[in-house]
């Protein structure tokens, strides 16, 4: 509104935003750089569509993350999750269901695994950290018990209909982009215009005065495990369909990226809390930066190393950012 | 005080002073407790009774001109350690003990353990030291399980056993802060014992207290403070109860009214509580009318603290509440709101903001759908709805619907939390502490918006320990004794000195026994 600006103008003199839009400023940075660099490599439709699918499905697995980080709980089942969906799909396949039943039971595993963590941390008051930790354990015994300790391989000849399912391409990307764009969009609904979103940060803000005002917090955190529940297996769906391959391990490296992008993310866009653009723009941040250093010639622990240490300094800058306000 | 028990006082101060900025905490006060006394310490809140106890335990330097013998023997002050090697021992209200250690460690704590020569724990020395210490009480209870699991007045013979304890000096005087203050009737009565106990052995006891049950069962003697004043020390033989609330309040009492029976026929109720019971609360009964508003008032322990939460239904309860005639469950706010109930609870950063976001996201937190449309909530209509309420509260800065909680003042916070339920237009407003770090003038202002809210037909309960606060808002008072409604203030009774009298009244009705 008018008058708020009106008001709210003469505190500051000229923002370039440096606070909220930080990520997207580094970001073009480290395109300038790269493109300087290694123009060849770098500045090329390939190098675009390749950070693009490459990183669909860990934009969707943390997506699903944002959820429950937003009510103030952890979910460290996200990559378990993904694993059990991507061994349970290509069991199922291999077994002649068909790809509805396959695609069907992974996202209904997906929302019994939802379900599991909020008995655990709803009603048996166990720490979601813990909780979920624990839970994750579990979830790599089962999928280790799914593929019988080794891996299942979709031959690209005999599953082409369900490679479609991620691969197909629609303007020069592969569907699995669109449907992480869907799903952004989504949980960007959900958080930013609906109640619901009102009562998840409400939760992760304040339990206490959340249920005073009315809040049923254990119903809030039950929805949002279920919701990343549900949307770690749809990465896992993805994922096979991607890649072809189910292994108990397939889901190991998604963890950690996700929270790095969610945390980064909640210094982004909409700074001090969880949100969708935010989480968007670390992803692609940090999807850049590996890409462009490994296409320079960088070893392929450069990701983890990568991953590891943005997610410490997103986590201080939040913390910064946080004393500065208070 | 003779001059004869001078020389054998176990306490004897003279000349007390302490001087807070401009303000006289504590005048010129004298006292003097005889080994194997009990006397108890009595006055309202601001009396300088714990500054009193403070200057004692050396946290407060006194003014000069004080002298403070302790056995005789001349006591250094503004030095805890010196205090303690003096012989003068203290317990707080909150007992000092660590809930998840059991009574062995918790007596070791600050003193250390039996050691045996290649410096292991003896735990087996230790257990029969602790059984002994607590059976010189009177008391024999498990040494090795959490003290947490103990009953209360156990916890506190745990807490006197380890102020007794030797550590180098023997203990001459015992100083307790409130001794029964959370105990339930037959508890208290262990306890009375047990400080006759430690009273018999020739240590002196002298206890701080707001209950007049535990004054008149427990003490030898009373002392009374006023405005950091001393106004008398008295034998309680002798002493009536009227006696000591005069002497206590500064004046002669008028007659309260009792009971519960309520002429207001005519008012439609809207609020009813029959046999409601909580964890300190028991049957509470209490009609609210439309427009009408309460005010509970009672010392800590006395159930004051937990009336709101029940009322609410944010905790386990037993008994019924009824608004409007229907009747609302238990722990379910959600519920309670929708049928027209608010809370605006104590302690609002823990339990009503939600501090690192904005105004807006605060008072739309009860009902944040309703400015949605084809699905979307729209930002615009909901700013301007809660403009109008931040206007109507005149909260400081104005119209600042995106500044976050935290950085407005307490008093303005407060508000917000307000705005909130008022934005709900409620039947039935429930406060609790609703002034409480607030400034004079938000103070003013809210108090308005209480009248506001009962002349627009709302049923308003208000509990504070504000009392001047209930006085200015209140058309009856209830207050609370040990976990009942004991006794209702009304019309020109309402008063602060009434209320003050009524909260640290004995039950006359039913002795705690």
């Amino acid at each position: 509104m008018s008058e708020i600006q009106e008001v709210a103008a003469p505190r500051r003199r000229i923002n370039f935003g440096f606070d909220k839009y930080s990520g997207i400023y580094v970001w073009a940075l480290l395109v300038l750089v790269f493109a300087l660099w290694i123009p060849d490599l770098f500045l090329t439709a390939d190098t675009f569509k390749q950070v693009l699918t490459f990183q669909a499905i860990s934009a969707i697995v943390a997506l699903g993350l944002i959820l429950p980080v937003a009510a103030g709980a952890f979910d460290l089942t996200i990559a378990g999750t993904l694993t059990v969906s991507v061994c349970f799909t290509a069991w199922a396949l291999t077994s002649g269901y068909g790809i509805v039943v396959a695609a069907g039971g992974s996202i209904l595993i997906g929302i019994i695994i939802g379900l599991a963590n909020s008995l655990v941390v709803v009603k048996l008051k166990v720490d979601s950290f813990i909780g979920t930790l624990g839970m994750s354990s579990i979830l790599i015994a089962i999928a280790y018990r799914i593929t019988d300790s080794s891996q299942i391989v979709l031959s690209t000849a005999g599953y082409a209909p369900f490679f479609e399912f991620a691969r197909t391409e629609l303007f020069g990307l592969p569907r699995s982009v669109y449907y992480a764009a869907i799903i952004a969009l989504f949980f960007w609904w959900i958080l930013e215009y609906t109640p619901g979103g009102r009562y998840l940060y409400a939760v992760g803000g304040n339990p206490v005065a959340s249920r005073l005002a009315g809040v049923r917090v254990g119903r809030v955190t039950m929805v949002a495990f279920i919701s990343s529940g549900i949307t770690s297996a749809f990465a896992g769906i993805v994922y096979l369909a991607t890649i072809g391959t189910a292994t108990p391990d397939s889901g190991s490296g998604y963890l950690l990226p996700a929270f790095s992008a969610v945390f980064l993310g909640a210094t982004q866009i909409r700074p001090g809390r969880v949100n969708v653009p935010g989480t968007l723009v670390a992803i692609f941040l940090l999807a850049t930066g590996v890409t462009g250093l490994q296409l320079a010639g960088a070893p392929s622990y450069v990701t983890q190393l990568f991953n590891g240490a943005a997610l410490i300094i997103a986590v201080a800058l939040a913390s910064r950012t946080a004393r500065r306000q208070g | 005080m003779t001059s004869a028990t001078i020389a054998t006082s176990a306490l004897s101060v003279r000349n007390a002073t302490k001087i807070f900025g401009a303000q006289v905490a504590l005048d010129n006060v004298s006292i003097d407790v005889a080994p194997g006394e009990v006397r108890a310490l009595v006055g309202q809140n601001g009396c300088g009774k714990s500054t009193l106890i403070k200057i004692l335990a050396g946290f407060h330097e006194p003014e000069p001109g004080i002298e403070v013998l302790v056995g005789g023997s001349e006591l250094s002050l503004g030095d805890p350690i010196a205090s303690e090697a003096a012989g003068l021992r203290f317990v707080h209200q909150d007992l000092g003990l660590v809930g998840n250690l059991d009574t062995v460690d918790n007596l070791a704590l600050g003193q250390g353990y039996i050691t045996n020569v290649i410096k292991t724990i003896s735990w087996r020395k230790e257990r029969s030291k602790a059984r002994e210490a607590l059976a010189a009480l009177g008391y024999d209870i498990n040494v090795s399980i959490p003290v947490a699991g103990l009953q209360m007045s156990e916890r506190t013979a745990v807490a006197i056993a380890r102020a007794m304890s030797e550590r180098g000096t023997p203990p001459k005087m015992l100083i307790l802060d409130e001794p029964t203050a959370n105990l339930p009737g037959p508890e208290a009565q262990r306890l009375y014992q047990l400080v006759r106990r430690v009273a018999d052995s020739g240590v002196a006891v002298l206890f701080v207290s707001h209950h007049f049950d535990e004054v008149f069962e427990m003490a030898e003697s009373v002392t009374v403070l006023r405005d950091g004043k001393l106004i008398d020390t008295r034998p309680v033989a002798g002493l009536s109860e009227d006696q000591l609330i005069e002497l206590v309040v500064g004046r002669k009492l008028e007659e309260h009214d009792k009971g519960q029976a309520d002429n207001r026929e005519h008012a439609t109720q809207v609020l009813q509580l029959s046999g409601v019971g909580g964890r300190n609360v028991s049957g509470m009964d209490l009609t609210v009318h439309k427009g009408e508003v309460v005010g509970v008032a009672g010392i800590t322990g006395s159930g004051r603290e937990e009336v709101a939460a029940l009322v609410f239904g944010g905790h386990e309860r037993s008994g019924e509440i009824l608004v409007d005639g229907k009747a609302l469950p238990q722990n379910r706010p959600d519920i309670s709101i929708e049928r027209g109930v608010a809370l605006v609870p104590a302690e609002r950063h823990a339990n009503a903001s939600l501090l690192d976001q904005t105004l807006r996201e605060n008072i739309t937190l009860v009902d944040p759908g309703r400015h949605m449309s084809l699905g979307v909530l729209r930002r615009n209509p909901e700013k301007a709805d809660v403009r109008v309420w931040l206007d109507r509260l005149s909260v400081k800065p104005s119209g600042k619907t995106e500044y976050k909680m935290n950085q407005l003042s307490g008093g303005n916070q407060q508000k917000v939390i307000l705005a909130r339920w008022l934005r709900q237009e409620p039947s039935v407003l429930v406060l609790d502490e609703p002034t409480q770090g607030v400034d004079v003038g938000a103070k003013a202002d809210i108090h308005t918006l209480v009248d506001e809210a009962a002349a627009q037909g709302a049923a308003v309960l208000v509990c504070s320990t504000d009392h001047e606060e209930l006085v200015r808002v209140c058309d009856r008072v209830v207050i609370m004794r040990r976990g009942r409604a004991a006794e209702i203030l009304r019309g020109d009774k309402v008063t602060a000195e009434n209320i003050t009298a009524a909260t640290i009244g004995r039950d006359r009705a039913e002795p705690a026994a």
